[in-house]
């Protein structure tokens, strides 16, 4: 996850890098610690120290580190030679290692060419069974050549093993939800939650999820998790402002006519429109119409 | 910077005098052979004046505090990293490729 501080950051960085001024290594350095997919630029400065043998060479050990950076994007490029040219040389320097042997395979994904991935991969997993790294590359191969299902089969399979690995349940919640699955997917973002309770962003997906399946006990759920959203984020989070107006005038709906209407619920909403009105006032005052209709309509459904 | 460095060890003079001055109290105490109760009073007033100098140079001189709330400004959480491991390469970024005069210098 990425705060604000590490985005303005990293913001502020690629800025400098990209006007030439320095500083590729502390760029990609922070790339790699978010866990950020900027092939194209990671590719660029990343050649760029490379193709340099006096900066390479201040690097140290961490050389290799930045080779396998380097292949990786150009593999996201399309760049097949220069990924092929990184791999050799990380062969030469390590030739018994695993990690290497995956990133050939993982060219030969890129390439295309998914049998022998498969195989390349099947191999060594036979030498060590419990490569997580690995395991994720299967399913992500099943997810490129669209065999959907398989992907869920093999996730799941991979999930009995290694439970706690929250990017293996984020990526199964994602899969779930593009096949509108969406009472699994909620119980992928129940076990996100679990593992990682401070992160709005689980609470406001599985809100997501929840207000998507409808009905009044999962409309009252998701209002519940887009405040804690709100909560979570200092009500700096848009899409958790709208949902708890959304979810309030949808539960109105549902229980109208029904007696013992709950009246602290229009409370969060007014609240959550009125911090609405605030922030679209500073950000963008010319949608400032477009807000309050659509706010007023929510209150006048209910 | 140096002002507040200054003041800290000043303040750190200040404990060690009192503990000097506490060490020759209780040498002049055992040659009267009177008993050692406690310091004497403007020892112990040096004590504290030593004791809040020192913390306020501890406080000061480092860098300034961050906050450790989730939800503040600094703290709250923007975004998602990309899920990395689960890269595929089968996209449309295959089509368009971007600048093909890149190349590894051996």
């Amino acid at each position: 996850m990425v705060t604000k501080t590490e985005e303005t950051q990293l913001n502020n960085l690629e800025n400098q890098v990209d006007n030439g001024g320095g500083g590729a290594w502390e760029y990609l350095t922070l790339l790699r610690k978010l866990k950020l997919r900027r092939s194209d630029k990671a590719l660029k400065h990343g050649l760029s120290i490379l193709n340099n043998p006096k900066l390479r060479s201040t690097l140290g050990p961490d050389e290799w580190t930045l080779y396998e950076q380097v292949a990786v994007a150009a593999m996201d490029c399309q760049h097949l030679d220069v990924a092929k040219d990184c791999t050799k040389a990380l062969r030469k320097r390590f030739p018994e290692s695993k990690r290497v042997g995956r990133l050939e395979a993982m060219l030969l994904e890129a390439k295309g060419s998914w049998e022998l991935a498969e195989k390349a991969y099947t191999s060594l997993l036979e030498d060590s069974p419990l490569d997580q790294a690995i395991h994720k590359r299967r399913v992500a191969m099943a997810k490129a050549q669209g065999n959907i299902s398989g992907a869920i089969e093999w996730l799941n399979k991979y999930l009995e093993i290694f439970m706690a690995d929250h990017d293996a349940w984020r990526e199964l919640a994602e899969i779930y939800v593009s096949l509108q699955m969406y009472k699994q997917a909620a119980f992928c973002y129940e076990e996100l939650i679990l593992s990682q309770p401070t992160v709005p962003l689980y609470h406001l997906a599985y809100a997501d999820v929840l207000y998507t399946i409808g009905g009044l006990e999962n409309l009252q759920t998701a209002k519940k998790y887009y405040a804690s959203t709100i909560d979570l984020t200092g009500g700096k989070n848009t899409r958790a402002l709208f949902g708890v107006c959304l979810c309030t005038s949808a539960i109105a709906q549902l229980v109208k006519g029904k007696s013992k209407e709950e009246k602290e619920g229009s409370q969060v909403q007014s609240l959550a429109a009125k911090v609405l009105e605030k922030e679209y006032k500073q950000k963008a005052p010319n949608k400032l119409p477009q807000l309050t209709t659509a706010l007023k309509s929510l209150t006048l459904a209910s | 910077m140096g002002f507040v460095f200054t003041v800290g060890i000043f303040g750190i003079l200040i404990l060690f005098h009192a503990a000097y001055s506490t060490i020759q109290y209780r040498g002049l105490l055992k040659i009267t052979e009177e008993e050692f109760s406690g310091p004497p009073f403007d020892v112990l007033i040096e004590l504290f004046l030593g004791l809040v100098i020192c913390i306020w140079a501890a406080l000061t001189l480092p860098a300034k505090f961050l906050s450790i709330h989730p939800h503040s400004e600094d703290n709250r959480v923007v975004s998602l990293s990309a899920n990395v491991d689960f890269m595929i390469f089968n996209h449309r970024g295959k089509v368009f490729p971007v600048a093909t005069d890149l190349k590894l210098r051996q």
